[in-house]
């Protein structure tokens, strides 16, 4: 029997499959990408939520980067290297996300950071990219305070974001809530920094754009909430018209499907969802979905109508029998951004490629986007629509779509305070 | 009244055997998987409410006769770290099976109307839930006060040695304690599965929920969980309502309270 040497042993094996399958694979017309001679696989530490209720959301963005990653080693690699992903369970805890980042560099020797589900996490490892200096590419988290304070008041650079903030739920849901034919909103969303940031954002820009609007209730569950019943009794009881949510994930899931059974789609004009076009919210609802209802996400998988994004649904589809969610769209544009950031700069040193990265211009599956030099956030827009039951569709999908240009709901530097 | 199905099965289980079982949660992940693969092949969520615990009780059977019953013995720590290993196992095996992903079937058509009272509207579904609970409750007090095995369950509970000195064959008594309790739990799972997202790690959100309610209502006593679930939800509905700031924390402080002034619980048997 061979002497066993553990993981030390497996994970040669592993890299030396890796580099194998990346030279032995034809390389295709893709711009010869410099040979950077790096002698040894570039590595790139994943983190997302892997467990609990919200874990479908992690695996997404598993498929998604593992997808990225397959093709980029197809094509050799980035400058002769091939990318080498490890994945960790962040469990939404800032604790656990800052080992996690602590690790991935400090002992895996990861050249690059990928991913981050929960803002409270993108916020502690961000305050600590300095120290760990390496660029991070945050592929989820939305809160504003990332790009807006981190990286534009505080100049923390090795901090970048590929998924569009909460200016998404709070700022292009206020510009679909003004022509809704509803006055008196009503919140159930969840109780941390996501859903309370981006609630204030919601109600200071409908506000502005429609001044006799009224927010008469609002309902904050706790992180692995079951029983929505009383928040739903709670903000039914103050008569709202519009019910606005960012719950998501199997909590968006569970909320639906009880407010279904108190009526409220009967009862309210208008129920709105953050993130009601992720997937596996999509998937999950399925038949429970009620037409009608306003949803988004950070993507969805039938806009825009362009060569790149049916390529990625094509392969996403074939890789891994599933239409694509948000998380597996910004995770696999991370990837591909830090190749072109890269081989930009024929280098991976931090300070180069944040270079690289500021004003990079990318042809994404969601779209044509910038990464805006100033605050680091990727600037495209994504599509707010309307849940409808197609039989083409193996899920519900989204109807109506309202697109709205960035210039109408990204907010500009100098991030003025949002009142309210 | 999931809570109640769940912290019944979990009292029964200590309450005889002294087992602190942290794999009851996951037994009632898995009463709401069983159950939905039920519906998805069969199409009937009521053969789903039925196959479903009946699937789970065979799991506990495979539990207690496999595993438990060899560290009864052994000091308690082993049997948390049994049955905790029953947490990670079983929460994988479902990732394995099922993936990651949220499930969930819809709402059967004839439990998914609402009664309207006035201002205020009582899903046909929660009815239901609740007259299943009232019904389970009826029935356990009927079999533990009513029946000779019931007589023999309770008699083991209030004194282990007398019972066994006297002749009941505690092992097997253990088991079909066991399996009951397991059932309760997939019973919880099977009814919850239609109106919340089934996922891997849902149990333990809701094992600590149920820890919390048997603690308050009094460790072994039926009556208390009972009352300690009924308690837990309306502390959480008032506490939402007029300090919600505080919801979180109110089922902590009102266990932290009964403690204090009777650490045995509200229904609970004073240890002598």
């Amino acid at each position: 029997m061979a002497p066993r040497r553990g993981t030390t042993r497996r994970r040669f094996l592993q890299s030396t499959a890796l580099a194998a399958a990346g030279l032995a694979l034809p390389r295709t017309g893709f711009a010869a990408s410099p040979d950077l001679k790096l002698k040894k696989p570039i590595k790139i530490g994943c983190q997302c939520i892997l467990s609990g209720p919200l874990g479908g959301y992690g695996e997404f963005m598993r498929k998604g980067a593992t997808l990225a990653m397959e093709e980029v080693n197809g094509q050799g690699g980035i400058g002769g290297s091939p990318i080498e992903l490890n994945f960790r369970d962040e469990e939404l805890k800032v604790d656990v996300g800052v080992k996690n980042a602590r690790y991935f560099v400090e002992d895996w020797g990861a050249d690059f950071l990928v991913g981050i589900d929960s803002s409270g996490v993108a916020m502690a490892v961000g305050e600590i990219m300095p120290s760990l200096n390496k660029v991070l590419i945050v592929t989820h988290g939305a809160t504003e305070k990332y790009n807006e304070d981190l990286v534009f008041k505080r100049h923390i650079r090795q901090c970048f974001r590929v998924c569009v903030p909460v200016y998404q739920d709070g700022i292009a849901s206020a510009l679909v809530a003004k022509d809704l034919p509803v006055k008196r909103w009503a919140t159930i969303s969840p109780d941390y920094e996501y859903g309370h940031t981006s609630w204030k954002m919601f109600r200071a820009y409908l506000k502005r754009f429609k001044p006799d609007v009224e927010f008469v209730g609002e309902s904050f569950a706790k992180f692995g909430t079951v029983d929505f019943s009383s928040h739903i009794s709670k903000v039914m009881g103050l008569n709202p018209e519009g019910i606005f949510s960012t719950e998501w994930g199997g909590e968006a899931v569970t909320m639906v499907k009880q407010a279904k059974l108190f009526k409220v789609f009967e009862n309210t004009k208008a129920f709105m969802i953050g993130m009601g076009s992720a997937m596996d919210v999509l998937q999950g609802l399925g038949a429970d979905y009620p037409d009608g209802t306003w949803a988004s996400g950070r993507y969805y998988f039938g806009y825009p109508d362009s060569p790149e994004n049916k390529k990625f649904v094509e392969a996403f589809r074939k890789r891994w029998n599933s239409y694509p969610s948000y998380p597996s769209e910004t995770s696999y544009t991370a990837i591909h951004a830090l190749k072109k950031a890269v081989e930009k700069a024929k280098s991976i040193e931090t300070e180069k490629v944040i270079e690289a990265l500021e004003g990079l211009e990318l042809d994404r599956p969601a779209g044509k986007c910038v990464i805006r030099k100033e605050d680091h956030q990727a600037v495209y827009a994504v599509p707010w629509g309307q849940i409808k039951h197609d039989p083409k569709f193996p899920m519900p999908i989204l109807t109506n779509l309202k697109v709205f240009t960035t210039d109408e709901y990204y907010r500009k530097p100098p991030f003025a305070p949002v009142e309210g | 009244m999931y809570l109640w199905l769940v912290a019944a099965g979990l009292s029964l289980i200590f309450g005889v055997m002294r087992v602190l079982n942290f794999a009851h949660g996951s037994l009632y992940m898995l009463g709401a998987y069983f159950a939905w693969v039920v519906v998805r092949v069969t199409g009937s969520f009521w053969l789903a409410l039925l196959i479903g615990p009946a699937v789970v009780a065979g799991v506990g059977w495979a539990m207690e006769f496999g595993f438990l019953r060899r560290v009864y013995s052994a000091p308690e720590a082993f049997q948390l770290l049994l049955t905790f290993a029953f947490v990670l196992m079983f929460d994988d095996a479902v990732k394995l099976v099922f993936g990651p992903v949220y499930q969930s079937p819809p709402t059967p058509a004839a439990l998914s109307g609402a009664f309207v009272l006035g201002r205020s509207i009582l899903p046909t579904y929660h009815l239901f839930i609740l007259c299943v609970g009232a019904l389970v409750g009826l029935g356990l007090w009927f079999f533990l006060e009513k029946t000779s095995f019931g007589l023999v369950i309770r008699a083991t509970a209030a004194d282990r040695e007398m019972a066994r000195a006297l002749g009941v064959r505690s092992s097997r008594l253990f088991t079909w304690v066991f399996i009951l309790g397991a059932a309760l739990a997939g019973l919880g799972g099977a009814l919850s599965m239609p109106v919340r997202a089934i996922s891997p790690g849902m149990g333990e959100f809701i094992i600590i929920e149920a820890f919390v309610v048997v603690v308050l209502g009094g460790l072994g006593s039926l009556r208390g969980a009972f009352v300690g679930a009924l308690l837990i939800g309306l502390l959480h509905a008032y506490g939402l309502l007029f300090m919600p700031v505080f919801e979180l924390a109110l089922g902590y402080l009102a266990m932290a309270a009964v403690l204090i002034v009777r650490p045995w619980g509200l229904f609970g048997a004073r240890e002598s």
